[in-house]
């Protein structure tokens, strides 16, 4: 069996991971797709009944963005707000919306729940480590299947490209060859070993965008993270954007649709869907309000008391009727602020 | 004798690595610090790319705080996503890799994963690999910025997220299948190290001004290679320490304390 030597010097204990898919396999993430009737059609609804309809419990809840750009915090509210239990998170690198559900699990789990995540990387960049992802993995509260950034990019395209692997040039003689689900092969062709990955296929993909059309098509500006490949890996992808853009505009342009409608199952229209992350060309990062949200989840990973987060979810998500709610909650300065910091890039919307 | 702190001889010095006409694969922090500071200083065509997906961005919004950031992706020549940044430096762009972690052990390998040998009940969890594992492997020569702390330069890792020498042998990283030549300086406060040729192990290059050679040994919890002539780390001037005050004005990453 081709093999690193990675085992001579790993310092863990043996540790064997059965393989299996933690979500939809190949096969059946293509027969969805290719059942679903393919017309044009218009699929606005509100963020409530795109979650009721498309969010279960157990499902693989793909999460798009990258620590705090184009976070899609509007879907995570509402999936808090509704609940679900037993989640398998797949993503990047993620900061608020990943601790946002870790938190609402934390405190009550019939409510909500993660079980499991296929991820690269969980913190806060500058702003510190995440205080929940810390809790649930010290207390073996969740499974974690570590991948590199672009091992998990790989693993979405993989899906995208409906291949059930991709060879990538990473993560071979490190310990993630021991823990995760890649594999190291020969490679048929040159003889040499080479690490595989599997496809990661959600069962639903959160995505935020700056312009989309009441059909799915989506615009991306600024970096595009993973967003293309998490939505067309999905079975089903809920997307929230800033602007709606005309659909005439769409067609003018194709060139600029980097997630076209056919892998898109709902379309809500939701200014500062990503805040307190940012998007390019609208909003920078609030700094200030996402060490608000932070500083209660340290306080309970500190002292085990959770007051300050109960205060924080019942003030921002559960009191809230929806995200809009959420922001007229965000003085209007601190709008202004994050607004001002972007810069004002050139956007095509 | 201008006065300066840990970590902007740190930047300081990793802008000193950094060679023109290059392409530097960056993290958020002191990376992009070092990359500013060389292009402002003697790498004018030094070039950043940026795990989100942006290529050779021009920073004057301010300094990016985060790997996607708009102000990381402000004027780029190329932007697109996390795979194409990452293929491009499977296919060979990025020159440098410059990373961090919390331990590094003596052929450079690097954690930033857990403390503890349990996988499943970690000691200590960490954020996770991100880029780093990836860039590691796959750029061409790996930097890693690490405050000097016996805790952190250790014999073994107790878990192996980026890719060093691993354990010595010379086909390490090719029976790994990753492509990078791999790793290429460590950069400290105190003390600037590269790795010997033929062993593949960590080597004492320059040590900080009033320090010897065994005040460094001392902090590193494996025998270091240390050859005859150590250098002198270059420390900055007056200049160098205001240009980086001006690219770090809150002193979000040059201000912070290394315990001693």
């Amino acid at each position: 069996m081709a093999e690193s030597r990675i085992r001579d010097i790993s310092q863990l204990k043996p540790y064997e991971r059965k393989f299996e898919w933690w979500g939809p396999s190949p096969e059946e993430a293509r027969k969805i797709l290719a059942s679903k009737p393919k017309g044009i059609r218009d699929k606005r609804m509100t963020l409530k009944d795109a979650v009721k309809k498309f969010v279960k419990d157990g499902i693989n809840l793909g999460i798009g963005g990258f620590v705090n750009t184009r976070v899609p915090i509007a879907i995570v509210h509402e999936i808090i707000r509704q609940g679900a239990k037993n989640l398998t998170l797949s993503f990047q690198s993620q900061s608020l919306t990943a601790e946002y559900l870790a938190g609402a699990m934390i405190l009550d789990e019939n409510h909500l729940s993660i079980r499991r995540a296929e991820m690269a990387w969980w913190a806060y960049e500058v702003i510190g480590l995440a205080p929940l992802f810390r809790y649930l993995a010290q207390n073996g509260m969740i499974e974690i299947d570590d991948y590199s950034n672009y091992g998990m990019a790989a693993r979405f395209k993989a899906g995208a490209m409906g291949v059930p692997f991709l060879p990538v040039r990473d993560m071979g003689g490190t310990d993630m060859e021991l823990t995760n689900r890649g594999k190291m092969i020969e490679c048929p062709f040159t003889g040499k070993n080479v690490y595989v990955v599997p496809a990661c296929h959600p069962d639903v993909g959160i995505i935020h965008v700056q312009g989309a059309d009441k059909y799915g098509n989506c615009r991306i500006f600024g970096p595009y993270c993973t967003c293309p490949e998490i939505a067309m890996a999905s079975t089903y992808t809920i997307v929230t954007t800033e602007k709606m853009i005309a659909g005439k505009a769409i067609r003018q342009f194709p060139n600029l649709t980097e997630i076209p409608f056919p892998v898109v199952d709902a379309i809500v229209h939701q200014p500062y869907g990503a805040y307190p992350g940012a998007v390019y060309g609208f909003y920078w990062f609030d700094m200030a309000h996402i060490r608000l949200f932070r500083s209660a989840c340290e306080e309970f990973r500190k002292t085990g008391k959770k007051d300050k987060l109960e205060e924080y979810y019942n003030k921002y998500i559960f009191e809230c009727e929806d995200h809009d709610d959420f922001i007229r909650k965000i003085p209007p300065e601190d709008l202004k602020r994050a607004r001002m910091l972007d810069g004002g890039q050139p956007l095509l919307v | 004798m201008a006065d300066y702190n840990p970590y902007e001889m740190i930047a300081f010095t990793g802008s000193q690595v950094l060679e023109d006409n290059t392409i530097v694969f960056v993290g958020t922090g002191l990376p992009i610090i070092s990359a500013l500071h060389a292009q402002m200083t003697h790498a004018p065509n030094l070039l950043m790319i940026f795990e989100a997906g942006s290529l050779a961005p021009i920073l004057e919004l301010g300094l990016p705080l985060s790997v996607g950031d708009t102000r990381a992706a402000n004027r780029a020549c190329f932007l697109k996503g996390m795979c194409q940044a990452f293929e491009l430096t499977q296919r060979g762009i990025a020159d440098y890799a410059f990373i961090g972690g919390a331990q590094i052990d003596m052929y450079g390998n690097v954690n930033s994963t857990i403390i503890g040998d349990d996988y499943t009940r970690p000691k200590v969890r960490f954020p996770g690999s991100g880029g780093a594992g990836a860039m590691a492997a796959s750029c061409e020569r790996t930097i890693v910025i690490m405050p000097l702390e016996k805790r952190r330069f250790v014999e073994r890792v107790d878990f192996i997220t980026s890719i060093g020498f691993g354990d010595g042998s010379p086909d390490y990283r090719e029976r790994a299948g990753v492509m990078g030549a791999g790793p290429y300086r460590v950069i400290t406060h105190q003390a600037l190290f590269g790795y010997d040729k033929r062993t593949r192990r960590m080597m004492l290059l320059e040590v900080a001004p009033g320090l010897t050679p065994e005040d460094i040994q001392d902090k590193v919890g494996f025998e270091l290679i240390i050859p005859k002539e150590v250098k002198t780390m270059q420390e900055p001037s007056a200049e160098d320490l205001k240009l980086l005050r001006e690219i770090d004005p809150e002193g979000y990453f040059l201000k912070r304390r290394i315990e001693e």
